[in-house]
């Protein structure tokens, strides 16, 4: 029972209270909450089933509990108890969100207590035991436990934002995914630190430049006056010559620059899409390996935007961010110091107008982001909008429905407008306003620095030195900003990598075990023993079913929709494991056998074929790419393809798009059911094969599948029944449950579920002179 | 039962699928039980407790109610066109039922919206009390807008509704302006 806990633990408040009033008689089988009394009004309910008793607590306090404090103080609570000889017919009935749980109590259906979707679950569980103990049914050990599965972070009691993913983004360690993450760029740490050298002599030479626009300029060459200046040393005294030189060196930091931020992007270019790809290739290695349900609980959309997205995302801050730390810090000292040592005043001054616009920039900044979101969120629902309407052009033009369409596309594309608008307005209004600070705060370091040129104020300032202290003012905002957001950044990017990582760290529900032992050849003898199975907990889809198929034999499945069939084919080819019971093939437990012995055995061939992009021949051999065109063309023929094949003008080596655009339902099935004859399988599954064809193309197919069958245990799903006639062993599935067993002539003998069936769907065809 | 029979019966059942049977004070009677479920008795026959579902729980929450019976198989009894051709009191009997099945705390004041990693968590003022609750953004589904009216899923499905936007306050208006 690794990883589950028994349904019975209480938290210790509870059972404090439980014990000290000697409240449970006998063994506690499962405990339960709930939140509402059956008016819906919240109210604390703790519901505890024992092996005869269901006792129900409350406080009988109204309201929500406090948000802040997870357990209600249960020395408050008072407690009934039913004895469970004087209960029966527990139900829930569902509402829109959560349920009510009832009790038929001295002949009158009783509520309990009623709860929302959280404690579902639990109370179902209740409903479930209960059922049985009423009935006197034994329970089963392994019923009495659960999933481990925290709702709050231990950390912050905040609930997780996603049940499932048991992250708090508030609380994840950064730091330790930051080095995860760095340990990608570790190919390229030469490339990184050059980067950052690269940095630094930018910021150098950045720090040069208000120098030598202004004291250099204004105050040695423009003046004339060379004294205490680089130009001192030099033996030149003609002042245009000396322009000149002036000229060349301001022309030369400026190359400089360019030529830092040239190299710079050539390195970056080298490493970003190398690390990104490699981030994608090993996201996408890893979904492979995922179990089916990771793929049902997820959007393809959600899953698309992590592999692209994320990857890009955790890349920029190594970067746009992490390199500019350094040379951000040193320009802010660099600038510092000079501003100080040129005018202490001046330099409080400038500094202590800065703050402004940096706080508009903390607070508007975010909000900005969120506009400019929202706004991408609004394109996207347009394009998807686009999408559905471009897929489904066809059935628009039928309807005729091509004006109301461009009404509603206009509606989606009026909201991109409006989301655009806004963000257009705040950006302006954003802008606007960090200007405005900015400019009035250069305009005030700059009249207070006129007032010291002027001899207002003492000691005299040169223009020259005020126009490189301005310059230098000039130079700190672009760091003040890059420190307001760069630990916003920080977090997201880290954010985007710990979902990069969730995926490379999740576990798959159906492993193989070390253990398994190699089992290349079977010979396909089939047993379910007590299996029983749901998708969701306490959400059985099959109870309790047992059969048996031997080697070469074929059983044919019928049930409605939704009676569980695919399921039980699912569980065969262990897509899914099961809940209770086991399932053995050649009388082995499919938990014991290696993947690749159980893939390379049974092969499915369903409703739903799927091409893959590329040629017809790649798509046969898609079950066994080791295959040669011999063994191909053989497959083919036995499922009644090849003759489709040969008459498209590029025959196997046609190209099918993703979706296999371009062949009809019943030439994808062909093709699927070559597949499947060419991966030679001893289990073959048939699910619903040919419900998707006309007639003429089902006894096309029909007559491939025979082939198929020869010497194989083969499971048939098929709502028409004609097509199972010569199984061995037929079953009838109904609501989860095996009703029926035996052969055609057996079943039509019972006249039960399955002559039914066969009595209807034979007169049906009978009527439309298609009866066999 | 032969062939012919199983057709019958099947036809039958088909038929019966078909129609709608349409409740009215003629055919139709509710009653309360003693733990508060509703019974119906349908052309003088007892059919049992039933639940109450709204075909249009948004648009027309008082139009076509199909009526079910309360065991696994909810099968449909009959369709309320419009419950305003009951009397007073069954109306009232079946409004309750409709409250319990549709319900929704009602939030009556926005404390704060916030976003983070994806994920928007609420603090605010409901009519069963104060409330924290985590709803994914952006994704579609969890907020549902129709003019006015608001309604909000969190991350349980639980949901929550605005009835009218404009009665909040423009500082309230303001902070969920940006999550609606």
């Amino acid at each position: 029972m690794e990883n589950k806990r028994p349904l019975s633990e209480m938290p210790e408040s509870l059972k404090s209270v439980v014990e000290s009033n000697n409240l449970l008689g006998s063994k506690l089988l499962i405990f339960a909450k709930a939140d509402m009394t059956h008016n819906c009004e919240f109210s604390p309910f703790v519901l505890l089933l024992t092996e005869d008793a269901l006792i129900v607590g409350t406080n009988g306090k109204l309201g929500m509990t406090d948000p802040d404090k997870k357990e209600p103080d249960y020395t408050e609570f008072s407690f009934l108890k039913y004895q469970i000889k004087d209960l029966s017919d527990p139900q829930i009935s569902t509402f829109v969100v959560g349920g009510m749980f009832s009790l038929k109590i001295d002949g009158e259906q009783i509520p309990i207590c009623a709860f929302t979707n959280a404690y579902k679950g639990r109370v179902m569980r209740i409903k479930e035991i209960l059922s049985l103990l009423i009935k006197g049914e034994e329970i089963k050990e392994e019923r009495l436990f659960e999933e481990q599965r925290d709702e709050f972070c231990p950390k912050c009691g905040m609930p997780y934002p996603e049940k499932n993913r048991k992250i708090c983004p508030k609380c994840m360690d950064k730091r330790k995914i930051f080095f995860r993450l760095a340990s990608y760029f570790k190919p390229y740490k030469f490339h990184l630190a050059a980067i950052c050298v690269l940095c630094i002599l930018s910021a150098l030479v950045n720090s040069v430049w208000p120098l030598l626009n202004g004291t250099l300029l204004y105050d040695a060459v423009l003046a004339k006056n060379k004294a205490n200046s680089v130009f001192e040393a030099l033996p030149i005294e003609d002042y245009a010559v000396l322009l000149l030189i002036l000229v060349l060196m301001m022309v030369g930091v400026k190359l400089l620059q360019q030529l830092f931020g040239v190299i710079q992007g050539v390195i970056v270019a080298k490493i970003v899409p190398n690390v990104i790809a490699r981030l994608k290739n090993k996201v996408f290695a890893s979904i492979g390996h995922l179990s089916v349900s990771f793929f049902s609980g997820k959007e393809t959309g959600g899953l698309m935007s992590r592999i692209v997205d994320d990857a890009a995302n955790v890349t920029n801050i190594f970067i746009d961010g992490l390199p500019f730390i350094l040379p951000n810090l040193f320009t802010i000292i660099f600038s510092c110091v000079v501003m100080f040592t040129t005018s202490p005043l001046l330099a409080l001054v400038a500094i202590a107008t800065l703050p402004p616009a940096v706080i508009i920039s903390i607070k508007m900044e975010p909000i900005l982001w969120h506009y400019n979101s929202r706004q991408f969120q609004t394109h996207r629902d347009f394009r998807s909008k686009l999408n559905d309407n471009l897929t489904g052009a066809r059935v628009v033009k039928a309807f005729g429905r091509e004006e109301s369409e461009k009404a509603r596309l206009q509606k989606v594309n009026v909201n991109v407008a409006h989301a655009q608008a806004d963000a257009m307005n705040f950006d302006i209004k954003y802008t606007a306003l960090y200007h405005i600070a900015q400019s009035l705060a250069s305009v005030l370091t700059f009249t207070i620095g006129a007032a010291f040129v002027l001899s207002v104020f003492k000691p005299p300032m040169t223009y020259g030195t005020l126009m490189t202290f301005t310059g230098y003012v000039s130079l700190l905002s672009g760091p003040a900003n890059f420190f307001s957001y760069i630990f916003r950044w920080w977090s997201n990017s880290m954010n985007s990598a710990q979902r990069i990582f969730e995926i490379l760290d999740a576990k798959p529900d159906v492993t193989e075990k070390p253990s398994a032992k190699p089992k290349p050849d079977i010979k396909g003898e089939i047993t379910l023993k007590n299996v029983t199975f749901g998708y969701e907990e306490n959400r059985e889809v099959l109870k309790n079913i047992s059969l048996s198929v031997n080697a070469g034999e074929m059983l044919g499945i019928v049930g409605k929709s939704g009676a569980g069939k695919t399921t039980l084919v699912n569980l065969i080819t262990r897509l899914y494991d099961v809940s209770e019971g086991e399932i053995l093939i050649d009388g082995v437990n499919v938990r014991d056998m290696r993947f690749c012995d159980l893939r390379k055995n049974i092969a499915l061939v369903s409703q739903e074929t799927y091409i893959f992009k590329g040629t017809i021949f790649e798509n046969i051999a898609y079950a066994n790419p080791k295959a040669g065109r011999k063994e191909v063309l053989e497959a083919a023929i036995a499922a009644s393809a090849h003759d489709f094949i040969c008459k498209l003008p590029d025959g196997y080596d046609t190209e099918v798009g993703s979706g296999g655009r371009g062949l009809s339902g019943g030439e994808r099935q062909r093709i699927s059911i070559a597949r499947a004859i060419l991966a030679n399988p001893k289990i073959l599954i048939l699910d619903e094969a040919t419900a998707a064809v006309d007639t003429e193309t089902e006894k096309n197919i029909q007559s491939a599948l025979k082939e198929l069958i020869k010497n194989r245990t083969t499971l048939s799903i098929a709502h028409r029944l004609s097509t199972l006639r010569d199984a061995d062993k037929l079953i009838v599935i109904d609501d989860g449950k095996l009703v029926e067993e035996g052969t055609h002539g057996e079943l039509i003998r019972k006249k039960g579920e399955y002559f039914k069936l066969y009595q209807i769907q034979s007169k049906a065809l009978a009527m439309r002179g298609i009866g066999d | 039962m032969n062939q012919n029979d199983i057709l019958k019966q099947e036809s039958e059942e088909v038929e019966k699928l078909l129609t709608v049977n349409k409740l009215s004070p003629e055919n139709a009677a509710f009653h309360q039980t003693k733990g508060g479920f509703i019974t119906l008795t349908l052309s003088g026959e007892d059919k049992g407790m039933v639940n109450i579902i709204c075909a249009f729980p948004f648009t027309a929450p008082e139009e076509y109610l199909s009526v079910r019976t309360a065991d696994d198989k909810q099968e449909e009894l009959g369709i309320i066109e419009n419950i305003n051709v009951f009397d007073s009191q069954t109306i009232a009997l079946i409004k309750a039922q409709l409250e319990i099945r549709y319900f929704m705390p009602e939030i009556l004041k926005v404390y704060s919206v916030k976003e983070e990693y994806g994920h928007t968590y609420w603090s605010v003022l409901t009519n069963k009390g104060k409330h924290k609750f985590t709803s994914p953004s952006g994704s579609s589904g969890s907020v549902i807008r129709k003019d006015n009216r608001v309604i909000i899923k969190d991350s349980d499905q639980n949901r929550y509704e605005i009835k009218d936007l404009t009665k909040l306050t423009p500082k309230e208006i303001k902070k969920l302006d940006l999550y609606l």
